[in-house]
Order: structure tokens, then C-alpha cells, then sequence
């Protein structure tokens, strides 16, 4: 356990050091986020006017409610997509030639790929984390029901961020061709997890793809929690699915790895790229 | 305990051709990289790892690295096994691959082997102490905060040999680890190997620069092909290069007498004899044979009445036994202890 602390230590410092502060990072993960959003905003605020559309969609009612809406969704697909680019970032270690550096050493292959979904969550979404709080406040859309409903949707979004960002890793080590999931987890995961529109409003197939990715139920928890005053059981629903999702992501991740490194083995296919 | 790695007939096959994942099954074809290898890597001492391109010495150092499965066979690092405890293997040996891409670009040389130390769990008290020793080694103390990309690929090579070292390893595996580096700077890194090996270390290295190899290796292996075809000491394999020393003589003018006598001379010792005429049509014999017979010929075309006019022995080399071993039928021929 010391130890894999140590290698989660490590890579996190060589995160920060590969990506903190760059160009990518603030333009990805801050700037097209917020043009996004403000598109997406701007895009449905005709739709306020829509007759009866308060009693169909309650956030639809005020403009402050959509944005904090939407902007919720934003934030919590950025969690996300910031472990897609670290995962694809982590994919190039095998054409650098420090991918085989890392299985030549005793640490932790979970630890290692963990780390690196951690390392790159803080250091990709701590701006924006900052961006949104802030926003938050000074907008006065927070509605929530317990003080510790703050630390359950922070919770609700970082584990299985965290998480999903380590199945991911685990998924492109060792595949050289799974660079279309960054295009497949951009655009489709923004609509299919309810990031722009309610989940109600989607066909029952596109709500049960939706629902297989942790993300989905992480901005259930997000909004029930801090824009609609939800109380634990009344976000007890998608964070038991959040549970299980992540459950069965860290079985996936631990079945990959050994997978992964023993087909690698096996074909030598560790160098190449 | 043994204090070695030791294989026994290993062998490794890799899929060439493998089915598509929805068509699980055997892979369709298979081309045997090494065939039933049987090595002994003892601590404190340099061994080598001899071959052509393709003979194998990669893929070998790979599996004994863990980074590849041996296909069959056994593998043992200190006695553990390379398979079933490969976590343990993997503290106790280190890999040095010639090139430069083995350290990360965006961090210093010391965020580099710090990095590593973390990863190979050295004792944090000792690990500061173990990096500044180490770029001391390599030399690159005046660059230890500078990132790597700012590197030459002389001084990168350079941090990727401190990086090896990172884990004080009982075993350290060199693939062709001076490979481009400028003469001094392999110089050094010869110095360092040797140095390793007095303290105890026991060390595998493949090279291509075969003066690098007969400096260095107490005990060498011949492989071809993915087996072993010979094995001893530089001399024992060097002797193994038959006809290798050359005497090449020529006359100041031809002498019926000399023909003769030198072909008896070659006849009674088992030499190959080859005779010409160099550019100023002058006559010319050249005797290939495991003994230098240069005394003997000189002696032989003097007494015969001939007048010598240029006289040049080329002694065999490492390099001619591994290519005529190579050449050679892949039967083992194992020499020395």
C-alpha cells in the first residue's frame, strides 16, 4: 500500500509537470467548455417561450435555472472528458518508449493507472473547478438541502471520475487502436449522458446507453443535490447505479490490465506503436 | 540460493499472424524467435550475449526483463521463477536499451530518476543521495535541472543508463547500450559496467561493437537463429574461428622452388592455401589456418630460394568467430566451462 501511494505520488508529480498549465489544457478544459455552454445556452433560450414548458421541464421556467442547468452539465462532462484526453495522453507512452519502462518496474499497474487519471483530473479541471464554484455563488442558483449534500455531489463526481478515468487508461495502454474513443466519448457522450438536454426527454434506447455510462448518474447527483435541494434518498437511486457502475468499471480495469499485459507479453507487442 | 539467472531451455514463438478478436483461436502462424536457450547470467561477473541481427539476443533479454512471457522453458532470477514472481524479479534487475527514448522529455534529469526511484520504491532517505550519485556517474551533474528535451541524445542516453542504476540492480540487462554514443562517452559507460561487475553485479550485455564485448564478458554465449551455438571465454571462441589467421606474402619475383615448398607446408599443417598475383604481377601466397604460421612460411619460401617483399598476418577475431559460428550448423558447440 506504501508503495503504491509512492507510484500514485509519482505519476501524479509527472502529470503536473507533462500538462499543467498548457496551452491544451486551459483551451480544452476551460475556454471550449464555456464557449460550449454559451452556445448550448443560447441556443435553447428561444425555447423559454415555449407555451406550458414550465410544467413539462420546471428548469425550462427561469433562464438562471436553465444556465445553472446546462452549466452543471458542462462541469461534470469536463470531469469526464478530461480523463478521455488524459487516457489518450497516457496511450502515447507507448510511442515515446516509457510505456515498457513502466511494466519493466515492480509498481502497481493499478496504481499507475490510477494515478494518472487522478494526476490528470486535478490537474486539468482545478481552473475550471474554481471557474464554476465561483460562478455558483455569485449566481445564487445553489438549492441545496444539507451542507453534506455539497461533499455528496463532490463525491458523486470525483470517485467515479476517477474511476472511469482508470478504465480508461487501463483500455488505451494496451490498444493501439482505440483512438476513435476520443472522438466517440466527445460529442455522443455529451448527448447521450443528459448533458444538454433532461434525460426524461430522451428516447427510451438513448436513456438506457446513457445510463451505462457513470457520468449520466453523476450529474443526476450534481443537480438533484445542488440545484433541486434533493435530499440522500432522493439521489439514493443514481448513486447506487453510480456504486454499481463503478464497481463493475474497477472489476474491468483489473481484468484489463492483467489482460492487456499478458497479451503484451505474449505477442510483444509492448514496443509497438 | 544461486546467485545467477539462469534459463533452461527457453523458447519464445510470437504470433505473427494473429486471428481477429472475434475469431478467437490459435494464432495462424508462429515464427520461433528463440529455440530452447539454456544460459547462465552469474552475479559479479559480465556476460555476453553474442548473434546476428535476428539471432535472438533481444527477444532474450526481453523475456529475462519480463517485458515478454517465454513461450516454453524456464527462467530463474535467483532462484525465483521469472513467471510467478516476476514482481520480485523486477526489483532485483534493470534494463539499458541502446537509443534515447527511455526517460521522459518534459522532466529534468533529476525529476526523472526521482520519478523512477519512486516506481522501483527506493527508501526515500536514500533516494536523493542515490540520484546525485548517479548523474555524478553518468556525468551530467551540470545538467541535473535542465529538462531532458533540452538533451543531446549523447547526454540522454547518458540519464537512461543512471535511470537502469536508479534500483542498485543484482542484475543488469544491456542491450546494445553504447549504441550511438560518441567514443568517450562509451568509454565511460565500459568503465562503469566493469565497475559494476567488481562490486557484484551481474551483467548481460549484446553489443554490435565486438571490441566492446571482448574488453568486457568474463563468458560469452553464441547464438544463431535463437540457439545456442557456442559458448567460453573470448579466447576459447576466437580459437573456435578456424583458418582465421591469415599470412599473406608476397615475392619480388616468381620461384618454381617456392611453389612447392609451400604448397608441402600447407598440405602437412592443414592450411588453405590460396595463391595469385598482386597489382605489379608479382607473386602472392596466402595461408589461412587456427596457428600463426608466418614463422614457418617466412622460413619455408627463404630456404626455397625466394626474396619476400611484403609480409602481413591478420590474427582472428571475435568477430570472425561469431560470424562463422553463425554461418555454422546450428548444433551447439559449447566450449570452456
Amino acid at each position: 500500500m506504501r508503495h503504491a501511494l509512492r507510484v500514485i505520488g509519482a505519476e501524479a508529480f509527472k502529470q503536473h509537470r507533462r500538462i499543467f498549465g498548457g496551452p491544451l489544457v486551459v483551451f480544452s478544459m476551460l475556454i471550449w467548455p464555456v464557449l460550449q455552454l454559451a452556445t448550448t445556452y443560447y441556443t435553447m433560450l428561444p425555447l423559454l417561450e415555449t407555451p406550458g414548458i414550465g410544467q413539462r421541464w420546471p428548469v425550462a421556467a427561469e433562464p438562471v435555472r436553465l444556465l445553472a442547468f446546462l452549466a452543471a452539465g458542462a462541469f461534470a462532462y469536463m470531469f469526464y472528458f478530461s480523463l478521455v484526453q488524459s487516457a489518450w495522453h497516457f496511450s502515447f507512452e507507448r510511442i515515446s518508449g516509457t510505456m515498457e519502462l513502466l511494466f519493466l518496474s515492480p509498481a502497481s499497474r493499478f496504481a499507475l493507472v490510477l494515478a494518472n487519471g487522478t494526476g490528470a483530473l486535478v490537474q486539468n479541471t482545478w481552473l475550471a473547478g474554481c471557474f464554476a464554484v465561483a460562478a455558483a455563488s455569485a449566481s445564487g442558483s445553489l438549492h441545496v438541502a444539507h451542507p453534506g449534500m455539497y461533499a455528496v455531489a463532490a463525491l458523486a463526481l470525483v470517485i467515479p471520475a476517477v474511476v472511469w478515468g482508470t478504465f480508461l487508461n487501463s483500455l488505451l495502454l494496451f490498444s493501439r487502436d482505440s483512438a476513435f474513443l476520443y472522438t466517440l466519448l466527445d460529442d455522443p457522450l455529451w448527448f447521450v449522458a443528459g448533458v444538454r438536454l433532461p434525460l426524461f426527454a430522451m428516447p427510451f434506447a438513448i436513456k438506457a446507453i446513457g445510463l451505462a455510462f457513470p457520468l449520466t448518474s453523476s450529474l443526476a447527483v450534481l443537480r438533484g443535490a445542488l440545484l433541486d435541494a434533493e435530499s440522500l434518498s432522493g439521489v439514493a437511486g443514481p448513486l447506487g447505479l453510480l456504486g454499481i457502475l463503478c464497481l463493475l468499471l474497477v472489476a474491468g480495469t483489473a481484468a484489463l490490465l492483467r489482460i492487456g499485459e499478458a497479451r503484451a507479453q505474449r505477442t510483444g507487442s509492448m514496443q509497438l506503436y | 540460493m544461486t546467485s545467477a539467472i539462469a534459463t533452461y531451455d527457453l523458447c519464445k514463438t510470437y504470433p505473427v499472424v494473429e486471428r481477429p478478436w472475434w475469431k478467437p483461436g490459435k494464432p495462424l502462424r508462429a515464427a520461433p524467435a528463440v529455440d530452447g536457450l539454456s544460459l547462465r547470467i552469474p552475479a559479479g561477473q559480465v556476460t555476453g550475449l553474442l548473434g546476428l541481427n535476428g539471432a535472438g539476443k533481444t527477444t532474450t533479454i526481453r523475456m529475462l526483463a519480463t517485458l515478454l512471457r517465454p513461450t516454453s522453458g524456464r527462467a530463474t532470477v535467483d532462484d525465483l521463477d521469472l513467471v510467478k514472481d516476476a514482481r520480485e524479479v523486477r526489483r532485483r534487475i534493470n534494463m539499458i536499451a541502446g537509443g534515447e527514448r527511455m526517460v521522459y522529455a518534459r522532466l529534468t534529469a533529476r525529476e526523472n530518476l526521482w520519478y523512477f526511484g519512486q516506481l522501483y520504491d527506493v527508501p526515500k532517505a536514500q533516494l536523493k543521495a542515490r540520484i546525485a550519485e548517479l548523474l555524478a556517474l553518468v556525468g551530467l551533474e551540470h545538467a541535473t535541472d535542465q529538462r531532458v528535451e533540452r538533451y543531446s541524445k549523447g547526454m540522454r542516453q547518458r540519464l537512461s543508463i543512471a535511470r537502469g542504476l536508479i534500483n542498485r540492480p543484482a542484475y543488469l540487462l544491456l542491450d546494445e547500450p553504447t549504441l550511438g554514443l560518441d567514443a568517450p562517452i562509451a568509454r565511460d559507460l565500459r568503465a562503469v559496467v566493469a565497475e559494476l561487475a567488481r562490486d557484484g553485479v551481474g551483467v548481460l550485455l549484446t553489443s554490435h561493437y565486438l571490441a566492446e564485448v571482448e574488453q568486457l564478458c568474463a563468458d560469452i554465449f553464441v547464438i544463431a537463429a535463437g540457439r545456442l551455438v557456442a559458448r567460453g571465454t573470448p579466447a576459447e571462441l576466437t580459437a573456435l574461428a578456424e583458418r582465421r589467421h591469415t599470412v599473406e606474402v608476397t615475392l619480388a619475383a616468381p620461384v618454381d622452388d617456392v611453389d612447392h615448398a609451400v604448397g608441402t607446408l600447407a598440405m602437412r599443417t592443414g592450411a588453405q592455401l590460396t595463391t595469385g598475383v598482386d597489382d605489379e604481377l608479382r607473386p602472392r601466397y596466402t595461408l589461412r589456418h587456427s596457428a600463426d604460421l608466418a614463422g614457418e612460411l617466412a622460413t619455408t619460401i627463404v630456404t626455397a630460394g625466394g626474396a619476400i617483399t611484403r609480409l602481413e598476418v591478420t590474427p582472428p577475431t571475435l568477430e570472425d568467430a561469431v560470424i562463422a559460428l553463425a554461418d555454422a550448423a546450428p548444433e551447439p558447440s559449447v566450449v570452456g566451462s
